[in-house]
């Protein structure tokens, strides 16, 4: 149970970040184009999105042994985490600057101001890549975490609810969600999808950790620390 | 044609931001493979402690790599 509920919430949290910023380019377009193509593009980008999740999820669970599985999806699994990690650390140490929705929003707006046309492919292509592009990170999440850990179900529930907490914000707001913490909530995926990562590839080498799943916790610890200290070591004015 | 390169690029992308950083994460992880086999659990202390020392290395190394002159968005 404990593990079920870990896996939504990494699903959750991961899928959401990723959905803040694709809703960030269909308000976008939505908003200077008119409704109707991005809103298609962004379904269509949904459905093979869905596709993805379905095919590689039953084809990897199917036909990858349990421990190769663990250690190949714990192995990218921390390659993915380290990466937005490693993001969070030098954007909390003010390194990079904040990742800004509202400067991403005006920057694509700017360049869509154009005449519209009827049928207007420019939004429906652009609502379609931007969702597909900033999904394809949605859909690993989604299948390494539920894939690994026996948890597709919590996994998909995850990404799903996400996504849907992240639209009806953006129906409400009609504005980029720029007060969602993104640094914070990417700082607490990497952390997750680090620990876990680490603990699947380690039991996929043969491993077993004390108190099973429990360790992951220790495991986040050890890397909160590691990376504050990394803050602490790197840290430097903020950048607005 | 653009669209699947850059759908490529960011697969790859999720995984991979710096090579060398992946390459030493990847020999960690065959190391620790290693370990794990012959030692048993105390290699499991060994990989962890590496994986996050390697964290810190790589931030220190791209800190100092970054001059800044102007503040510069960083990307997703």
């Amino acid at each position: 149970m404990g593990q079920q509920i870990f896996i939504f919430g990494a699903a959750f949290l991961g899928s959401a970040v990723e959905a803040t910023e694709a809703l960030t380019i269909v308000l976008a377009v939505g908003l200077t184009r008119g409704w109707r193509a991005p809103i298609l593009g962004a379904a269509a980008a949904l459905v093979l999105l869905g596709l993805l999740v379905i095919f590689f999820g039953q084809l990897i669970v199917t036909t990858v042994p349990e421990a190769a599985l663990k250690l190949l999806v714990g192995t990218l699994l921390l390659l993915f985490g380290l990466r937005w990690l490693h993001k969070a650390v030098l954007r909390t140490a003010g390194v990079v600057a904040m990742h800004d929705e509202e400067r991403a929003y005006e920057e694509t707006v700017s360049g869509l101001r154009d005449a519209v046309p009827r049928r207007d492919w420019v939004g429906f292509i652009l609502a379609l890549k931007g969702v597909f592009l900033e999904g394809l990170e949605v859909v690993f999440i989604v299948i390494a975490v539920g894939g690994a850990g026996h948890g597709f179900p919590a996994a998909i529930a995850g990404g799903l609810v996400a996504a849907a907490v992240v639209a009806a914000a953006g129906v409400v707001v009609r504005r980029p969600l720029a007060r969602v913490p993104e640094n914070t909530l990417k700082y607490a995926v990497g952390l997750i999808l680090t620990s876990l990562g680490t603990f699947w590839a380690a039991e996929g080498m043969g491993a077993s950790w004390p108190l099973d799943f429990v360790s992951i916790l220790a495991l986040v610890a050890v890397y909160f620390v590691a990376s504050r200290l990394a803050v602490a070591l790197i840290r430097r004015p903020a950048i607005a | 044609m653009n669209f699947l390169r850059a759908a490529g690029g960011r697969v790859l992308g999720l995984f991979v931001s710096d090579w060398v950083q992946s390459g030493v994460v990847l020999v960690i992880i065959a190391a620790g493979w290693f370990g794990v086999t012959k030692l048993g659990a105390p290699a499991l202390v060994a990989l962890v402690v590496l994986l996050a020392g390697q964290m810190v290395w790589f931030a220190q190394a791209e800190a100092r790599r970054t001059v800044r002159p102007s503040p510069r968005q960083s990307p997703s």
